[in-house]
């Protein structure tokens, strides 16, 4: 074997100008790839925090036919068994019930529909931050929660009521009551979402109970998790601890939108590696041909001396291996730095992206993603693309005459 | 003692109009420690002769037995290990590989051979010095003259202990001065060692020192001379 690496080494550098080519074409491909996958990657990342947070957690427990059917009679008994087999999750890292459901907002002569949200002031926060959008008033306390309500901007100007002032809200409760009740504002919320602020409606999960006479139920209860390759694992134990009337969700399946739109975005990055590998791996052929061409007969002498194909098979092909393998470990290596440095510096986006991104309800900022696959998944295809092309060389001697490579 | 016995040997290449017998029909055999040369005008089946003697080309028909072994009945991979262990080439020139250096070039057969470092070295140093490049080992065939890299491939063929040398057309290349030399010295090795030597060659100064002298012409035998 060592002879052999000596003899694939040393070709290796035999025409150095062509080898640094096409180890350099290997390496700018894999430092673009993993660049590319992780700035893809970050980015989503980012994209699915914001939403999971904001919205629909990591893992969503719900009633049996809430998913289909989300009105206040399909909620469920939120008590404290439940609470603990979630607490005793070691995946689960922060947990909120909320009640999600509708009203008429009524302010002195002005009434619009709103979506009242009663969420856990203090967990909710942990989860989605909603106070770091508060424009006027304040978030909830100890002391506001049982009957304050926090209300949209938007909804607040179309309403004309402000921070102190009393809002009225009329619905429709738990199996039917009627649900009606006044709040003072303690504060608006200005989200980067106008939807939002036109109108969500928050109060203390007891207030939302109470308002529509639901004592102990909850529509939801979102799961933020540690680690989020492991929410199916969560989800597996969840589903075998919890009462089997309950339904565990991924946030895959509470926001398919989302899903998908990820996959979709995905699958356009990985097209756009694709070429960047094809158009490398065509350059990779062709020095592979011009190789083989060049060195016809020297392979014929080789041959007719006594070394089977097969031992020259694995002398070109450890060539090949050797120049892909100097590609990928440089492209990597050069590219951990700076994804890692961007990746705890993530880049603060300014002008219309970032007013883009704020519209969206997103951080603006570009984070990056240092997730092994990001480095392993090029080298594996520059493997791959590699195996393709030395099958060329391959058979390239299996078909060689002995006779006419020494005539070459 | 008979080393190659040659019965019927014959090559057609078969092109999309005509056929072209390049060897037709040759009956010949090899003694040990002959220093034989296979002379004829391009085209006269010189080169396919001695591929076909040294399994490289295979025959139409015809039998190429060595040792007792017709070699044509091999499988191809029967066949280049037999190679390997019993034919020795010397072919025109660059037939070194480039990245070796004339001890790795020396080497490299009996590494396929499976032999031991030690027993490498020692014959690797015999047969460099015995050629007269003992002061030349470590360096490349790009380092080396054209004559002095014959003299390297003449020395692989040794390393293997082979049962004869078939070299093609070895002096093509070279100058007078290398030419002589390196005659001289494969006419030494012939002698002092008793290995069987068979070459094609256009070169008179071959034939000179040749002992036996094979005339081809049109794949037929015309003439075999012995001095």
């Amino acid at each position: 074997m060592k002879t052999y690496f000596k003899l694939a080494w040393r070709n290796l550098w035999r025409n150095k100008r062509r080898s640094l080519i096409t180890i350099a074409s290997i390496f700018f491909g894999v430092f673009f790839a993993i660049f590319l996958s992780s700035i893809q990657k970050g980015s989503f990342e980012n994209i699915l925090e914001n939403m999971v947070k904001f919205y629909s957690g990591y893992i969503q427990i719900q009633g049996e036919k809430y998913k289909d059917n989300k009105s206040l009679n399909q909620s469920f008994e939120d008590n404290d068994l439940l609470r603990g087999k979630v607490a005793s999750e070691t995946n689960v890292t922060h947990f909120a019930s909320r009640i999600e459901s509708f009203a008429l907002s009524a302010f002195k002569d002005q009434t619009y529909a709103a979506v009242v949200l009663g969420i856990e002031p203090a967990q909710e926060n942990q989860i989605s931050e909603i106070s770091k959008w508060i424009s006027q008033g304040t978030y909830f306390t100890k002391s506001n929660e049982v009957n304050g309500v926090l209300i949209g901007s938007q909804l607040a100007e179309n309403l004309g009521i402000g921070v102190n002032d009393t809002l009225v809200l009329i619905g429709q409760g738990y199996h039917g009551q009627t649900a009606a009740g006044k709040f003072p504002v303690l504060g608006l919320l200005k989200f980067p979402l106008p939807d939002l602020n036109k109108q969500m409606i928050y109060m203390s999960l007891e207030s939302a109970r109470n308002f529509y006479s639901m004592p102990d139920r909850s529509t939801s209860m979102v799961l933020m998790v540690d680690n989020v390759d492991k929410i199916d694992k969560t989800i597996d134990h969840l589903e075998q601890a919890i009462d089997k009337n309950l339904k565990v969700y991924s946030w895959k399946e509470i926001q398919p939108e989302l899903e998908n739109f990820i996959q979709g975005k995905l699958a356009g990055g990985k097209i756009m590696k694709g070429i960047l590998f094809m158009v490398i791996g065509f350059g990779i052929w062709g020095t592979i041909i011009m190789l083989m061409a060049e060195r016809k007969r020297e392979l014929g002498i080789i041959i007719a001396l006594g070394v089977r194909k097969i031992r020259v098979m694995r002398i070109i092909v450890l060539e090949s291996f050797l120049i892909g393998f100097i590609g990928v470990v440089i492209g990597s290596i050069t590219s951990l730095p700076l994804v890692s440095y961007l990746y705890l510096h993530p880049v603060h986006v300014s002008g219309s992206i970032k007013e883009t991104y704020e519209s969206m309800g997103f951080e603006p900022v570009l984070k990056f993603s240092i997730h092994p696959d990001n480095f392993i998944s090029p080298a594996i295809t520059v493997f791959i693309l590699f195996t393709a092309i030395t099958l060329y060389a391959v058979w390239y001697i299996a078909r060689l005459k002995t006779a006419s490579a020494l005539r070459a | 003692m008979k080393v190659i016995e040659i019965k019927d040997l014959v090559k057609i290449y078969n092109s999309s109009e005509v056929q072209v017998k390049a060897v037709n029909g040759i009956n010949l055999d090899f003694e040990e420690g002959e220093f034989a040369a296979v002379v004829g005008p391009s085209g006269s089946g010189k080169t396919t002769f001695l591929n076909m003697v040294g399994g490289l080309d295979r025959p139409t028909s015809g039998e190429v037995i060595v040792g007792g072994t017709n070699i044509w009945e091999l499988k191809s991979r029967k066949l280049i290990d037999f190679r390997l262990r019993n034919i020795g080439f010397v072919f025109q020139a660059y037939n070194l590989i480039p990245v070796l250096t004339a001890r790795e070039n020396v080497e490299f057969i009996m590494h396929l051979q499976g032999r031991d470092k030690h027993e490498r070295n020692q014959r690797v140093n015999e047969l460099l010095t015995a050629v007269g490049l003992g002061e030349r080992m470590e360096s490349r065939p790009s380092k080396l003259s054209g004559g002095q890299q014959q003299r390297v491939a003449v020395a692989r063929a040794l390393a293997s202990k082979p049962k004869f040398i078939l070299a093609d057309e070895p002096t093509a290349n070279l100058d007078s001065k290398s030419t002589e030399n390196l005659l001289d010295m494969m006419e030494k090795l012939n002698k002092e060692e008793n290995i069987t030597f068979i070459f094609s060659t256009h070169d008179a100064r071959v034939v000179k020192k040749a002992r036996r002298v094979i005339t081809l012409d049109d794949g037929k035998v015309t003439s075999d001379e012995k001095k």
